[in-house]
This record gives structure tokens, sequence and C-alpha cells, in this order.
């Protein structure tokens, strides 16, 4: 793929803060007009590289190109490309939704018919037209967000960066969120570079990322990754005694478990066929388990996305803010 | 080719025509800043009435309340040769100082922008640093100088016939002074780091350069060098003759009420090279941070 064809070129980044290395020889590209999803723990390095690529953080080696300008070289032609929706909100609390659009258009250059327009466009997008004149201060969490969403497509922006724009919002502003995004993406052209930790909203999007410890893990489709890293599995229970050690012994090294919850088989579509053709009348209770992102982000990382293991340092810490032993 | 494309030397990877020229874009950006920052300005109620109720307080209490003693005759001599009242004296002093602490204030949004979130807005935006920086002073020193007119509408109460010459002169003044501290405010922000520290700390500057800008009280003008340092505490003297502040309510007061103890140009001079000075120092710490 040509380097025209990309929005986002990222090669061998790294970015060390004292002894920790948050990013470690990060690659990857991002072509245009599609959504990719950076997917992984707190502190896996994802908002560090957000920063990296909205050039207000320089990388220790290696190049970042937005939409092939290089955010070292030309930050300035790389910055007017983007549309950046950080993690913390920045809105101005003391002006209105329609002010806070203004001044960004205007800090971004955007002439004045086309800032008017844009921002009726944008506010109708995200359905706050309502709330225009309101002091951003009155309005939700949620509604702020989309206010941040609307404020990054008021330039000409073609590669919207959004760093964990769902986190803090409850399910529902969070669902209606990524319906913005989808009707955006459908309406302009536009890549989406989203970094988040909730696993179910990758889905929808064309390519994972799957990142930790500052090292990419896995770059797919939700669907690919899906499959390498795990399989379906078939779960039965056997009528008889004789049913069970007959599949017992004809499928031994399909076996992933056997105990009172039934017999587990791994198992694709083809086989799932010929098991029920051999044996469909002598099984009950019959259930298939598809793979879940979920489990292949576990198989990958080793460890569940929102219950990260604490390590020592940080039970100290929480430790000292209870008020521990020396303290009290 | 057009204009801003030449000015381009470097060649670009896309072919796609650059639509305004970074002369025009810089422009508005500033423009936008400086208009966010008068907006945040003028809907913060307490500010507007702690901007006017400071001067009323000095113009009137303080002003009303010295003013008998201010040309006292000690044991028959006239101990001072002002020809005003003090509240004619003391008024360009508040506006000097209503301009002041406005514009100190108006840098807390440094402070503010840092920690929720709008200074990154801004530097990811294709603004130069420059522009970002100059753009808040300018917006500071405006609501600044607003302050200061609230003063100015006082002035027929402290007495004070004002032609337009003179208010134009005197807004002049107020501009360069009202940059200058806004710059000093940016500095003392970039440093100190919370709101807390901030308020205290700018204080601890602003106050006792006021003070010693003989905005208060004059050093008696009759006398000779030799005399004042005779009369007045050594240090008191030294402090006052190195205050920058002193030459700019010295300039202010000769716009104000015709009345200099210094050349009417050191005012503007010192004010200028303060200016230049500390929007230096905010403009290196800025790119640094």
């Amino acid at each position: 793929m040509t380097s025209a064809n990309l929005a986002l070129r990222i090669a061998n980044v790294t970015k060390r803060y004292g002894r920790t290395l948050a990013l470690d020889g990060v690659s990857f590209d991002v072509p245009r007009n599609t959504m990719f999803a950076l997917l992984g723990p707190n502190g896996a390095g994802k908002t560090t590289l957000m920063h990296i690529l909205s050039t207000i953080l320089a990388p220790d080696s290696g190049t970042a190109e937005i939409a092939g300008f290089d955010v070292l070289r030309d930050p300035l032609e790389a910055r007017s490309r983007l549309g950046i929706v950080f993690q913390e909100p920045s809105l101005d609390d003391r002006l209105t939704v329609r002010e806070n659009l203004n001044i960004h258009g205007l800090v971004f250059g955007v002439p004045q018919p086309l800032r008017r327009q844009r921002i009726d466009e944008m506010l109708q997008l995200v359905e706050l037209t309502d709330w225009a004149d309101k002091p951003a201060r009155t309005l939700s969490a949620g509604m702020k967000r989309r206010v941040e969403i609307a404020r990054a497509l008021i330039h000409d922006s073609e590669i919207m960066l959004l760093d964990e724009p769902t986190a803090g919002l409850d399910a529902q502003s969070r669902s209606r969120m990524w319906e913005y995004v989808r009707r955006l993406q459908s309406e302009r052209q536009l890549t989406l570079l989203v970094t988040t930790h909730y696993i179910e909203e990758v889905e929808n999007c064309d390519r994972v990322c799957i990142i930790d410890h500052g090292k990419v893990l896995a770059i797919d489709s939700p669907d690919a990754l899906r499959h390498q890293q795990g399989e379906q599995i078939l779960i039965f229970t056997p009528r008889t005694q004789s049913d069970r050690s007959a599949i017992l012994a004809s499928f031994s090294d399909r076996l992933v478990r056997d105990d009172s919850s039934g017999i587990a088989l791994k198992a694709d579509d083809r086989f799932i066929e010929s098991f029920l053709d051999q044996f469909g009348n002598r099984v009950r209770a019959l259930s298939t388990q598809v793979p879940s992102l979920e489990t292949a982000f576990l198989s990958l990382t080793g460890r569940e996305l929102r219950d990260k293991d604490a390590d020592a340092r940080e039970v100290t810490l929480a430790f000292g803010k209870r008020g521990g032993e020396h303290t009290r | 080719m057009s204009l801003d494309q030449s000015a381009q030397t470097e060649t670009r990877k896309t072919n796609q025509p650059r639509r305004r020229s970074w002369l025009l874009l810089q422009l508005g950006g500033l423009y936008g800043l400086w208009l966010r920052e008068v907006m945040r300005a003028v809907r913060d109620r307490g500010q507007l009435i702690g901007g006017a109720s400071r001067p009323i307080l000095w113009v009137l209490i303080l002003g009303i309340g010295l003013n008998p003693y201010f040309r006292g005759e000690v044991y028959g001599e006239a101990t001072f040769v002002v020809p005003f009242t003090y509240l004619q004296f003391i008024f360009p002093g508040v506006v000097a100082l209503n301009v002041m602490f406005t514009s100190v204030q108006s840098a807390v949004s440094v402070i503010w922008d840092r920690e929720f979130g709008f200074l990154r807005e801004v530097l990811v935006s294709p603004l130069s640093r420059t522009t970002i920086l100059l753009g808040k002073i300018l917006g500071g020193s405006t609501v600044a100088l607003l302050h200061g007119c609230l003063v100015l509408v006082l002035a027929r109460f402290a007495d004070i016939p004002l032609t337009s010459v003179d208010v134009l002169k005197a807004l002049g003044l107020m501009a360069i002074l009202s940059f200058a501290v806004t710059s000093l405010g940016v500095v003392i922000a970039n440093r100190i780091r919370t709101f807390e520290g901030f308020g205290v700390f700018s204080n601890a500057v602003i106050m006792p350069l006021y003070f010693t800008s003989s905005s208060m009280f004059p050093l008696d003008p009759a006398l000779s060098k030799d005399q004042t340092r005779v009369t007045y505490p050594d240090w008191l003297v030294t402090l006052v003759e190195y205050n920058p502040l002193t030459y700019a309510v010295d300039s202010l007061r000769g716009a104000l009420i015709h009345y200099n103890q210094f050349e009417p140009w050191m005012g503007i001079a010192v004010m200028i090279a303060a200016a230049a000075i500390l929007f230096s120092i905010a403009l290196y710490d800025f790119r640094r941070a």
C-alpha cells in the first residue's frame, strides 16, 4: 500500500518515561476511511501514543506520520488534519456550546461563512442544536463529550483521534456515542483512531490493535482475532452412560473437559454438523460457545482488562492512602 | 502558484492548495484566543464587581480620609509643594492599581487552562506558541484595560477634569502597563502551578511593587536628591527609585493630572522595556514547557 492511501503510519515508535517503557517499538498503519481501535488495559501506552500522534509529545525514536506529514518535522500540517478528542474534557465551561465551537473554528482558521455552517451541521449531527446557546457547564458528561466530537470536526479534519471517548459515560450514552461516530464515518471521508478499554466496543471497528505494556500484541479485524485466538466449543450432556463412553472414545482428541456440567469439545462448523449426524439423538442440552474478543484478549495479554492485578507499588500506595500503619 | 505557496519554500507532498496564508491563520487564531479571554472575563460577574469596588474603596475611603492630611502645614511650614489634593494625587495610582490587579488575576487562567485541558486543545491547533501566548496576554490586558477605565469613570468624584487627549494618553499608557503586568503574571503562573500558591505569591509581588511606587505618597519633590535621602530612610528612596512601576505611575500622573516627578518619557520607556523583557521570559518558558 502506498503512503498516499495511509491516514496514519507509525513505525517503530518508542517512548520512555524514566525507567518505564511506555511504548516499545510500536508500528502499524491505518488506511484512509477506516475505523481503527487501540485496545488495551489502563497503562498499556494508548494515551502516550495518542499524545505522540497529536504532536504534543515527541517520541524517543521512530516516526509517526499523519496523512504523510511527519509529526516532528511538519507538526503544523499534521495538526491541521487532525481532530482530537482528549480523554479529559476540555470545554470552556463559562462559554456557551456555540461559542466553544466558534473559538475552535477561529483557532483552526476556518473562514466565517463555512464556520457558521459547520457549527450548525455538527450540532445537528450530535443532536445538540437545542443546547447551542446554553453554557457548557450545564451539559451532562455525555453531552459534553458529544460537543467535543462536534468540535473536532469544525475544521477540515481528515483523521480523528478519540482517546477513550466513552470513559465515564453510562451505557446509554456510550451506545449513542458510537452511533454518532459511525454515522459520521458514513457521511464524510474520515479515518478514526479510537482507544478504549471496553472490549465490546471494538466489535464494529475495521481493525483492532491489541496493545499491552507498550507492545503491539496483535492487529487484525475483530472476526479474525476471535478465530485466531479462541475456538468454538460444543457443550452437551450424553443421554446414557454408553453414549458417553462412545462419544469420548471417538473424540478424545477434541476433549476440553468432562465434568458435571457436561462434555465440552473443541469444534468448528463442519465438526458440529458431522457430530449431530452421528450422535444427534444421543445427547441433550446441546449448546455452542462462540469465542469472544474477551477470550482472544485474555489469551494475548494474560489478564482481564478491568481487574488488572495490582502490583506491589500500587498496593503500598493504596495502603498509604487509606491511612496505613504509620499514618494512623 | 499562489502567494502563500511561494512563501513556503519547502515543497509539500500533497498538491492540495493551502487555503489561507500562514499569517492570516495566526491572526484569526489570535483573535479567537483574545475573544475567549475577554468573553470569559465579562461573563464572570464576581470579577467585574471586584474590579469596580476596589477603586471605589481606594478613592472614597483612603482618598477622602487622608485628603486633609496631605497638604498639612507643620509648624507653620508647608511640607509639600504638590499642588493637588490627595484625592487627585492618588487617583492615577488607583488606575494603575486596578490595571495591575486585573492583569495578574487574568494570568490565573494560564493555570486554569493547564488544569482543565484548554491549553492542550490549543497546543494541537495549527497556531504557533508565540501566537497562543500573545493571544492570552492581549486578552488579559484588554480586560485589565477595561478595569482601568472603570476607575477613569470616577474621575469627576476626584475633581479631575479630563480632556479627551488626556484620556487617550492615559489609555495608551494603561495598555502598555497592562501588557507588561499580564506578562509578569504569566511568568509567575508558569512557575507556580497551583491556584492558591499563585494568589499568595502574586499578592506578595504586586503589593510591595505598588506601595513603593510613590503611588500612595510622593517623595517630596521640593527636596533635592541629597535632601530626600536625609529626610526619608535610605532604603525606601532606593526602592522607589528602582521600582519600574514608579515611572509607570508617574507618566500616568502626567497624563491625568499633568504632574510629573520624573521626565515624562521615562515612564513610557521603562514600561515598554519591562513589557518586552517580561513577554520574552514568558515566551521562553512557554516554548520550553
